[in-house]
């Protein structure tokens, strides 16, 4: 799998995303700690839940993909088709990170959503000081809603095999660990200016391993065996 | 409304318990224990004290937390047996795959154990306590089903074959009791906004006893004294001790100029003092208080039942004998023409798409969240039913004098006898007038205010000479000014000019009130006062008018005064009643038109406002003790009447999606699984979605939302005076602009000219 570097790459660079997005959490995560030493290893366990809720959700992706593709490959070639799906999901992500497509503003919701009502159940987690409430807290922030992940659980289902879905988003979760885990030890180590370098080569990044993947779905496309040519009963092959 | 005896209700959320049916649910053996609805409020009963007392959640959420986690580790592995089993299908499976795929059986096996030992203890614990209490809920289907399927699969592993369901037991435990705690969580946000009311009193006051020492608030007693600092909320209802100084009472009155309270004056506890270094004397404390009787009001409005709620009860406690026997008979049926096991996944679905939690939320959570709604806008429902039947009203009755009117006077009209400029002699009197309190001196203050009258009146000395008037002296020659009553100006023996007289008979032939102003052996002018309509009042009645809501004004007032008031606010108006013919009135238009609304201010209307359907009590944030009316609203802005009848018609609504949801999910969703066409997951999931579903939806309506009042032409078309009173309008100081956009200081003009 070629893109598999680049999906670390991904992971690693769109973190300065996710710091934008989740950072309040690994700070939250910090609060709880005795010490630097502590909160690194507090950082460490929540980044270990968060990397096993994506590879879960990797695994069930590969696995949909798996099901998918054996239910239907008698009539579209499943595997194209997701990965065709999955590489314009990452291009779009790619390329509304980097400004180029304007982003759409979704009505928000007042007044209570579901977002509101989950924020209630992982709150607690967070500040405590147990490990495993640290660990659990990862597994259940790893759920919330994000674009990069769909667009990397997309890529996860077209490999349609468990364990592909599993490396994929495990790769990922790995990838995003570094900058998340400086940003709830050390507070914002990096610059605000070079954060948004950081995102705009990792924009690049998942721009690219869309394409890449837009690319195999057009291989998988071309390669897929011709149907058989059915034949008449009667008049048998002509010879 | 009463609230329900504690006996027949959740000790959590105060729904009523499920259908039990031998007697009381609370036998004697278990009188201290709590009871609970379901699990879930078990949970989140257990959940909330933890975190009341740590901030941490302990056993319960970790469990809960942790159970996710090894039901993911189930599912992965699960999936993982899937392709094994599909390859096998296709191919002859390999020694490898097969003696992989006995390990992830006992892999999902270990992994499963914790879920069902951390969720599932509870949920047969709490079954089996239900039983014990003879309380019947879905809860024992669920644990049996539960149970089963975890005895079916963990058998199937030690033979060595046959199917493993823990993915399912595992899904089934958390998605229940993920799904009652976000429901729970959702009857929590419900009372949010109650609690942040509840919450506007310190913790912790500053006591004066012989220094001045920090203590809690449930500690300090009648007869304390607290000092309070600017910028702080006053702890409990008192007076000011030391000094005067700006209060601002929006909290309770919702008036939103600031309030001078001077010593002696009555403090409200929650209110915010602006400006001064205040000291008070306790004179209410705790539960007694003003706020904390609001709170305490709508508190016990969320116990009372509504009709809707008593409806979903009523189906909901059939609900769980007719399920229950809906999954016995599929579970006989699909044993006896399929297997045990399909008998099994069927009536496991049938209990979990059963749970009535939708159906028990659907009328209590929109009500709680539109009450705490409403009182976070100063509208207080005194019970449900109030929000119900106000969505149903057709029409309304007001009373005049303290409702539609503000009680007090206003200038109406100024006539001279043209020996002074209007101007010079209106600013005198009002700088007569500035030294006294009484309404009709603040009347001639506002009036000359409005018309930016700031010259010097140059006038000394001023005194107030009590029942009489305000007598000062005018610079340069230092004559007597006097401002007051018609006998006061006798008494200083100044004359009325022919002009003046007449117009004072007028004005006294029709019971007007006035007050004259004169210096120099001469009465200069007199102003003739009215009741003045109290803001927004004639758009008010248009809008509900508007509503196709039949509208009425009930007025004590001569005849002649109704014709008037009908055509200044385009409405009917039935004069000279009696308090005892009001009543009379209400009790007509319930048997012409329907259910009737009367609106008044609580103090010499109560008969009538307790005889209608709904009774409505104006400014009732200085007193709460008006308990003759079901809604109160804390201020005197008659557009929170149009407001609470759109909140309640919205309620209304979203009850009623509810309700349909719930009665039609849980219908269809029993049909479907009893022919066994629904996976007990599935179910599982869909009964969470649809507890958040009327969740979210109930919640909608805690989002403001602005009702529209037509301002634009009313002053004009109601009152002859109409340019007149739009000068006068521009020409107000911006601090009495600014009290509202919108507001209109319509003048009634009856004096005839």
């Amino acid at each position: 799998m070629i893109e598999l570097p680049l999906i670390f790459l991904g992971g690693l660079l769109g973190s300065a995303h996710c710091v934008g997005m989740c950072g309040g959490f690994a700070v939250s995560i910090g609060l709880g700690s005795r010490g630097l030493a502590d909160n690194i290893a507090r950082q460490l366990v929540y980044t270990t839940g968060r990397i096993f809720t994506y590879s879960f959700l990797g695994v069930v992706a590969g696995y949909a993909g798996f099901w998918i593709a054996g239910k239907s490959n008698l009539w579209v070639n499943a595997q194209a088709a997701l990965c065709l799906i999955a590489g314009v999901l990452l291009l779009a992500q790619g390329l509304l990170a980097l400004g180029i497509v304007p982003r759409r503003r979704w009505p928000r919701v007042q007044g209570g959503g579901s977002v509101c009502l989950v924020g209630t159940f992982v709150g607690p987690f967070l500040t405590s000081p147990r490990v495993s409430n640290v660990l659990i807290a990862g597994v259940l922030t790893g759920f919330l809603p994000c674009g990069l992940v769909y667009g990397y659980l997309a890529l996860a289902s077209s490999s349609a095999n468990m364990g592909a879905g599993l490396l994929t988003m495990c790769l990922f979760g790995a990838g995003t660990a570094p900058l998340m885990i400086l940003a709830g030890a050390g507070g914002s180590l990096i610059s605000h200016a070079a954060r948004r370098n950081l995102m705009r080569i990792s924009a690049i990044c998942v721009a690219l391993t869309g394409l890449i993947s837009c690319a195999r779905g057009i291989l998988f496309v071309q390669i897929a065996p011709a149907p058989e040519v059915v034949r008449c009963l009667f008049c048998g092959p002509s010879s | 409304m009463t609230p329900l005896p504690r006996e027949s209700v959740c000790d959590y959320c105060k729904l009523p318990l499920p259908y039990s049916p031998r007697g009381s649910p609370r036998s004697a053996r278990d009188e201290q224990a709590p009871l609970y609805c379901c699990l879930g409020c078990r949970v989140a009963s257990v959940i909330v004290e933890e975190k009341g007392e740590h901030g941490v959640p302990r056993t319960m959420l970790l469990r809960l937390g942790l159970s996710i986690f090894f039901t993911m580790n189930v599912m992965a592995f699960t999936m993982a047996l899937w392709t094994t089993d599909v390859y096998g299908q296709s191919a002859a499976p390999s020694t490898l795959s097969l003696s992989l795929a006995g390990m992830f059986r006992y892999l999902v096996l270990l992994f499963s154990l914790p879920v069902l030992f951390l969720l599932g203890l509870p949920l047969f614990e709490h079954a089996w306590i239900s039983l014990r209490q003879r309380v019947f809920s879905t809860d024992w289907l669920l644990a049996s089903g539960v149970a089963a399927s975890f005895a079916y699969s963990f058998l199937s592993v030690m033979r060595g074959h046959g199917p493993i369901y823990f993915e399912v037991g595992c899904f089934i435990l958390v998605m229940t009791t993920l799904g009652r705690w976000l429901e729970v969580t959702g009857k929590l946000k419900a009372g949010a906004a109650l609690d942040a009311l509840a919450r506007l009193l310190p913790e912790r006051v500053r006591r004066i006893s012989e220094g001045e020492d920090e203590v809690p608030l449930d500690e300090i007693r009648i007869g304390d004294l607290l000092r309070v600092l600017p910028g702080e909320r006053f702890p409990a209802d008192g007076r000011v001790e030391n000094q005067a100084g700006l209060v601002d009472e929006q909290v309770l009155t919702g008036e939103s100029r600031p309030v001078l309270k001077e010593p002696g004056d009555r403090i409200l506890g929650g209110t915010l003092n602006l400006d001064a270094d205040l000291r008070m004397i306790v004179t209410e404390t705790g539960e007694k208080g003003t706020l904390a009787r609001a709170v305490e009001l709508v508190r016990l409005a969320r116990q009372s039942q509504g009709r809707y709620q008593r409806l979903a009860d009523q189906v909901a406690s059939r609900f769980v004998p007719l399920v229950s026997a809906v999954a016995v008979v599929t579970f006989a049926v699909h044993c006896a023409l399929g297997s045990v096991e399909r008998g099994l996944w069927a009536a496991l679905a049938v209990g979990l798409i059963a749970c009535p939690c939708a159906l028990g939320l659907a009328a209590p959570l929109a009500i709680w969240t539109a009450l705490g709604h409403a009182a976070a806008h100063r509208v207080l429902f005194r019970s449900g039913e109030a929000l119900e039947r106000l969505a149903e009203i057709v029409a309304i009755r007001f009373d005049k004098t303290g409702t539609l009117t503000t009680g007090s006077a206003a200038v109406s009209h100024f006539f001279n006898d043209h020996t002074e400029m209007p101007e010079t002699i209106q600013a005198r009197a009002a700088a007569l007038a500035a030294v006294s309190s009484h309404a009709m001196s603040r009347a001639i203050v506002e009036f000359a205010g409005s018309r930016r009258l700031t010259q010097a009146a140059s006038i000394s000395d001023v005194r107030v000479v009590p029942g009489f008037g305000v007598i000062g002296l005018l610079a340069p020659d230092k004559i007597p000014i006097v401002l007051g009553s018609r006998r006061f100006m006798r008494d200083q023996k100044l004359l009325v000019a022919p002009v003046l007289e007449w117009e004072m008979h007028g004005a006294e032939a029709r019971g007007l009130p006035l007050a004259l102003i004169g210096w120099g052996g001469r009465v200069r002018g007199l102003f003739i006062f009215e009741e003045s309509w109290r803001p927004a009042a004639v758009a008010v009645m248009r809008s509900l008018t508007r509503r196709n809501i039949d509208v009425a004004v009930l007025t004590g007032d001569h005849g002649s005064r109704g014709r008037a008031i009908a055509e200044q606010l385009g409405v009917k108006v039935e004069a000279e009643l009696l308090p005892a013919q009001k009543v009379a009135a209400i009790e007509q238009a319930r048997s012409t038109a329907g259910p009737v609304c009367m609106v008044g201010d609580g103090i010499n209307d109560s008969p009538a406002l307790a005889a209608a359907d709904v009774g409505i009590a104006l400014g009732c944030g200085t007193d709460l003790s008006r308990d003759s009316a079901s809604v109160c609203l804390l201020e005197d802005d008659l557009r929170r009447i149009p407001w609470s009848i759109e909140l309640a018609s919205r309620t209304r609504r979203v009850i009623r999606w509810n309700l349909l949801w719930a009665f039609g999910y849980n219908s269809v969703g029993v049909a479907c699984a009893a022919v066994g066409l629904l996976n007990p997951a599935l179910a599982a999931f869909l009964m969470v979605a649809s507890g958040t579903l009327v969740t979210i939806n109930s919640l909608r309506l805690g989002r403001t939302f602005e009702i529209e009042i037509d301002q634009g032409d009313s002053t004009a078309a109601a009152s002859p005076l109409g340019s007149m009173a739009s000068k006068e309008l521009s020409g107000r100081p911006a601090a009495i602009d600014g009290l509202a956009q919108s507001e209109q200081f319509l003048t009634l003009e009856t004096a005839a000219r």
